[in-house]
């Protein structure tokens, strides 16, 4: 079956987000009242799988063993079926 | 073993940058020193062939993901087993500036307990933000065996360029950070001229490192990091101020880290 | 209803142009709608060869010629006749003026010039230095991080394509003033600030993850480039002369290697050669080219792994027009025909008709024409480096473009028509600007005026931008963006290439697009006389030339005329100085709602030091030395940075004095020969006021100078002047005691005088024509000035 996972990486909270915060001066320059910008990386993955039990138990690896470091990154997906267009 | 029997691997793969000054560098002390793409290395040598294997500079794999991220995974898939043998046999590794993030993001560094599945500690985004070229000074805090510091003197003051954009030093808590003192792993930190501690001030820390931590090496001293750039240290007519001396002296403080390696596995095996 | 586009009976998209039954008004609406920005005249050329083929072409066909003749690909102003005012005409600018230059001198150590992607000059022994600069304006302007990393990309290939590795870029920079007010923007134009930061950032993206240092460049900020921006990106390469080879034959595979093929760019090419409107956004975005460094990176490792071996018979970049451009000038070059198999890219994506695979601008791709018998270890050489490379076709003897598509052929066209397209002819218009030099006093003080010049956005330092380029990868920068204690501005960069030798290059450059609002000829004049003192104020001889113009828009009789008054004066000063120009490029019709471009032109001087540890740099180095100024000033304030701090332009404009600045020269470089300077820096922006100040920041130590004793012309009688005239062919320098009766033996000739010396504090005194103080401060105080604006998007 294939699937598709949505994975989204971003800081832990707590952790200086450096990006975050210069997006959020440059949109205070541009006059819009920004109290936080927050910055997050979106994978889109398309791969196979038996079930989705076991997709979303790949994808849980992919994130540890590659798109997250833990010491400073969070992760999240949803995974569901692809579907065809 | 002799000077001239010591062989060197540089590693690269699509993106690295910096191989051919780091070779340079290790060739001016007549070692025997190659560069291999991660391609050959992985179907046509053997890793076991050489003591001293180094992570040049660079944006291997264009630093998608994390900056080093990558290569890391691919080179532990592809000779994993023959990186673990070389670790275990105590075969010295350095790793400079992307060669320090690969070596993190490979649990390579710290590695407190010897390689970690998931990295212990990052180089994350710097503070100020933004990719840096500058000189830094560095004080060698010399309290353990490090295979690639051992011949400096301990707070000696060593001066050497930075350019990242992702080196900010960062552990998960602490505590780690006590473990890896304890161990006499921190080898290397941001200071002013005058040996003072940057205290996380820049420019003299230029990234927001915890600890203002420059470079370090796991519990045995064999595997080093470091940020700064000794190939672009190694001459002195590299120095950023050699003009106002006249002449350039001959060499910089980048010489150190090379000798000290080199001499290492000249002394070790 | 007689049909123009008809679409042939093919399994893909391929359309016939009805040319053959076209007015000239239908002509004209071909030429428009498929984006071939054509006139009339070449259109019916191109009608005229089809009727005589009695056919009609195909989009292949059409797109093809398009991008051929483009003015980005052709130079058709530079290549075309000029028609001036007198009735006189010029038969190719570039000819009459540029080449004639190189021509004249016929310096044994130009290796080649003009002929291909980069100018080649000799470095030492069996090495070669070649040096290319390209602009990226158009596309820097609509999106200015792709634009402005696509042009390093691009320039970088050019190096590549002269089978040289890269060893460093310069990028020269034009901006509209940062803090130009939103209210003003017209539609379509974007803000300085939100260019400002795109650009920056993609041109560091690009030579930062190649590893190629950026040694060299410049920043400028002036109104007319707000809807206008000038990006203008350089490379330096180095190779073994040996290994320039470029035979290509008949029979020869024509290898694609690299990124992959996408609708990227299309049209761009034809897209630089019209002028920017409020449409430009809209309808111009897939003419933005993606850039991938990494893809650049691997690509010139096999590359120069393929060269080391001897395995091609030629090489080219892929830029503007793409594998039009390529193939068809590879052909051409070689007396030989092609045979193209489109379907043999390799495609981002499928379905891609075949005229926008054939002129796609997508990046990171070369093209190398190879032996059949090396054929296979080329393919294996790219294989190792993860590099993706096929062989798409071969060269013919036949003299003819031959294009197939899934077995269907889509085009056939002969070379020679190709590159025959009609002369263009232009008309020149010389326009004097009504302008008057201000009738002023002299401000009492000059502290308070120099601070500020200092402080001024295209005076003040540019650290925050300049550290974000790595300029030390290679480990091999010598004499980088900033020496001294405290990173004051160096004249040019230097570079050590080879290992085994302490030769060096010296990059620098000179651009004075203020000088250009009052006249074009002294503009250009001043921009060579300014990169050449850039380069042998740290130590730099035997000095080679590239040209790069931004204009506006040449179909304009006074841009055209100022144009030529420009190339006079490169053809006259370039011969006097015996500098010859190696390579070059322009960029015209840089139009936008706001006006035309000023007249720009950038000169980019590359010249050799045979020791690199003679070099001097421009921070002061020890109390007590001399301070000597060489060259005579002149009051000659118009487009002076000081003017401009009153809101005014003047008119005397800096001329260049060939003999005057010939001995300043001379004195110079014999003097860093012989090892009497310890710190030496050109007069330019700010004149006498900013380059002692730059000299006394860089190394935090104060100084003195008595005005009175500055050699000068009799018209200049005000201590304003003196400090702020901004006169070619002047230099600081500063000269330990014990050298100083040499040093007068070594200037004699010159115009020279001792003006001053370093002091052991940090106070900074100007001594007036009275003997009282104008200034009177200190380096703490012009560092401040100088380092506080941050320059910044």
């Amino acid at each position: 079956m294939k699937y598709v996972a949505r994975v989204e990486v971003r800081l832990k909270p707590g952790h200086t987000d450096p990006e975050g915060e210069t997006t959020r001066e440059a949109l205070v320059e541009l006059k819009y009242n920004v109290k936080s910008v927050r910055v997050s990386k979106v994978y889109e993955i398309v791969f196979e799988a038996d079930s989705v039990n076991d997709a979303k138990n790949i994808v849980e690896e992919m994130c540890k063993r590659l798109l997250a470091n833990p010491v400073k990154d969070d992760y999240r997906y949803y995974v569901e079926e692809a579907h065809k267009p | 073993m002799k000077i001239n029997e010591v062989r060197v691997c540089i590693i690269r793969v699509g993106g690295t940058n910096c191989d051919a000054e780091t070779r340079r560098a290790f060739k001016d002390l007549g070692v025997k020193t190659s560069i291999h793409h991660l391609n050959e290395l992985s179907s046509k040598r053997n890793l076991l062939d050489y003591h001293i294997l180094v992570f040049p500079g660079g944006f291997s794999y264009g630093d998608y993901i994390r900056a080093g991220a990558i290569l890391a995974k691919t080179i532990l898939s592809r000779i994993g087993g023959e990186i673990r043998s070389f670790v275990d046999e105590g075969r010295p590794i350095l790793g400079i500036c992307n060669g320090f993030q690969i070596l993190v993001e490979a649990g390579l560094l710290p590695g407190l307990n010897g390689i970690s599945d998931y990295p212990e500690a990052a180089l994350a985004t710097n503070i100020p933000i933004g990719y840096r070229c500058m000189w830094v000074y560095l004080k060698h805090e010399g309290k353990s065996n490090c295979a690639s510091t051992w011949l400096i003197p301990e707070k000696r003051i060593l001066r050497m360029p930075v350019a990242h954009a992702e080196g900010r030093f960062l552990l998960s808590d602490e505590k780690v950070l006590d473990r890896l003192l304890d161990n006499g792993q921190v080898i290397l930190r941001y200071c002013n001229e005058r040996g003072e501690y940057a205290e996380g001030r820049f420019p003299e820390n230029p990234n927001g490192s915890l600890y203002d931590i420059a470079g370090i090496c796991n519990p045995d001293g064999t595997v080093f990091g470091l940020m700064p750039h000794p190939e672009r240290a190694y001459y002195g007519w590299q120095l950023p101020d050699w003009t106002r001396m006249g002449r350039p002296p001959k060499y910089g403080d980048g010489k150190l880290i090379f000798e000290s390696v080199v001499k290492y596995v000249a002394k070790k095996f | 209803m007689k049909q123009i586009y008809i679409k042939r009976c093919v399994p893909f998209d391929l359309y016939e142009v009805n040319l053959l039954d076209a007015s000239n008004e239908e002509l004209m609406k071909i030429s428009e709608d498929m984006g071939l920005a054509l006139n009339l005249e070449e259109m019916q050329s191109i009608k005229t060869y089809f009727t005589n083929k009695r056919r009609n072409p195909t989009d292949v066909e059409l797109q093809a010629i398009g991008q051929t003749w483009s003015e980005h690909c052709f130079h058709k102003t530079f290549k075309g006749i000029v028609v001036l005012p007198d009735g006189g005409k010029i038969d190719s600018l570039f000819k009459a003026f540029i080449a004639k230059v190189t021509r004249a001198l016929n310096m044994p150590w130009c290796i080649s010039v003009f002929a291909d992607n980069a100018g080649i000059v000799h470095l030492e022994g069996e090495y070669g230095i070649a040096v290319k600069v390209e602009t990226h304006n158009h596309p820097s302007a609509i999106e200015p991080f792709g634009g402005a990393a696509t042009g390093v990309g691009g320039v970088i290939r050019d190096i590549l394509g002269v089978w040289a590795d890269p060893v460093a870029c310069t990028d020269v920079l034009g901006f509209g003033p940062l803090d130009y007010d939103y209210a003003k923007l017209p539609p379509g134009i974007k803000h300085p600030k939100y260019i400002f930061r795109g650009v920056v950032a993609g041109i560091g993206h690009y030579g930062n993850n190649m590893g190629i240092p950026t040694v060299n460049g410049a920043i400028y900020f002036d109104e007319s480039y707000v809807g206008n921006v000038v990006v203008y990106c350089g490379c330096v390469g180095v190779l073994p002369i040996s290994k320039y080879v470029k035979r290509a034959r008949a029979g020869d595979h024509l290898v694609l290697a690299g990124g992959r093929t996408g609708r990227d760019g299309i049209h761009g090419v034809t897209f630089a050669s019209l002028e920017l409107t409020e449409k430009s956004e809209e309808v111009s975005r897939p003419a933005v080219q993606i850039a991938n460094p990494i893809e650049e990176e691997k690509l010139k490792r096999a590359i120069i792994s393929v060269r080391d071996l001897g395995l091609a018979s030629s090489i080219t970049d892929l830029g503007g027009g793409g594998l039009s451009s390529a193939i068809g000038e590879t052909a051409h070059k070689f007396s030989c025909g092609a045979y193209v198999e489109l379907d043999k890219v390799a495609l981002k994506y499928p379905d891609i008709a075949p005229w926008e695979i054939y002129i796609s601008e997508s990046q990171e791709r070369m093209l190398l024409t190879v032996p059949e018998e090396n054929l296979d270890r080329v393919l294996e050489i790219c294989r190792d480096e993860d590099v993706e490379a096929a062989s798409i076709g071969r060269l013919t003897d036949n003299g003819v473009l031959r294009i197939f598509y899934r077995g269907f052929n889509v085009a056939e066209v002969d070379i020679s028509f190709l590159f025959s397209p009609p002369k263009s002819y232009k008309t020149a218009m010389f326009v004097k600007p009504r302008l008057k030099e201000p009738i002023f006093e002299e401000p009492r003080g000059l502290t308070d005026p120099l601070l500020k010049i200092l402080s001024s956005p295209n005076v003040a330092s540019k650290e925050s931008v300049v550290r974000t380029y790595d300029h030390e990868v290679k480990g091999n920068t010598v004499l980088k963006p900033f020496c001294g204690k405290n990173n004051g501005p160096s004249d040019a960069a230097v570079i050590k290439p080879l290992d085994n030798s302490w030769r060096g290059i010296v990059i620098s450059c000179g651009m004075n697009p203020r000088y250009g609002k009052i006249d074009a000829y002294w503009m250009a004049a001043s921009a060579i006389d300014e990169a050449i003192r850039n380069n042998v104020a740290v130590g730099g001889r035997r000095i080679a030339l590239l040209d790069n113009f931004v204009w506006g828009n040449p179909e304009k009789p006074d841009r055209m005329g100022s144009l030529v008054r420009a190339c006079m004066a490169c053809y006259r000063f370039a011969k006097g100085f015996g500098t010859p120009f190696i390579s070059g490029k322009d960029s015209l019709y840089n139009e936008s709602p706001l006006g035309p471009v000023t007249p720009t032109l950038l000169i980019t001087a590359v010249g050799i030091v045979p020791d690199i540890r003679r070099i001097v740099s421009m921070d002061l180095k020890e109390p007590g030395n001399l301070l000597y100024i060489v060259g005579r000033t002149y009051a000659e304030l118009g487009g002076s940075e000081y003017y401009r701090l009153m809101g005014l332009l003047g008119k005397n404009v800096p001329k260049v004095r060939l003999k005057e600045a010939q001995r300043s020269m001379m004195t110079i470089t014999r003097a860093i020969n012989r090892g009497y300077i310890r710190a030496c820096h050109d007069l330019s922006e700010g004149g006498l006021g900013v380059a002692a100040a730059e000299m006394a920041i860089a190394s935090g130590l104060g100084l003195e100078i008595f005005l009175e004793k500055v050699p000068r012309a009799d018209e200049v009688y005000r201590n304003d002047y003196i400090m702020f005239s901004e006169s070619n062919s002047r230099f600081l320098v500063e000269v330990p005691e014990k050298y100083r009766d040499k040093f007068e033996t070594t200037a004699k000739g010159a115009f020279y005088a001792l003006i001053g010396r370093v002091r052991s504090e940090k106070s900074f005194v100007v001594y007036g024509l009275d003997g009282r103080p104008v200034i009177e401060t200190d380096v703490d105080a012009l560092m401040n000035a100088w380092k506080s604006p941050l320059i910044r998007g």
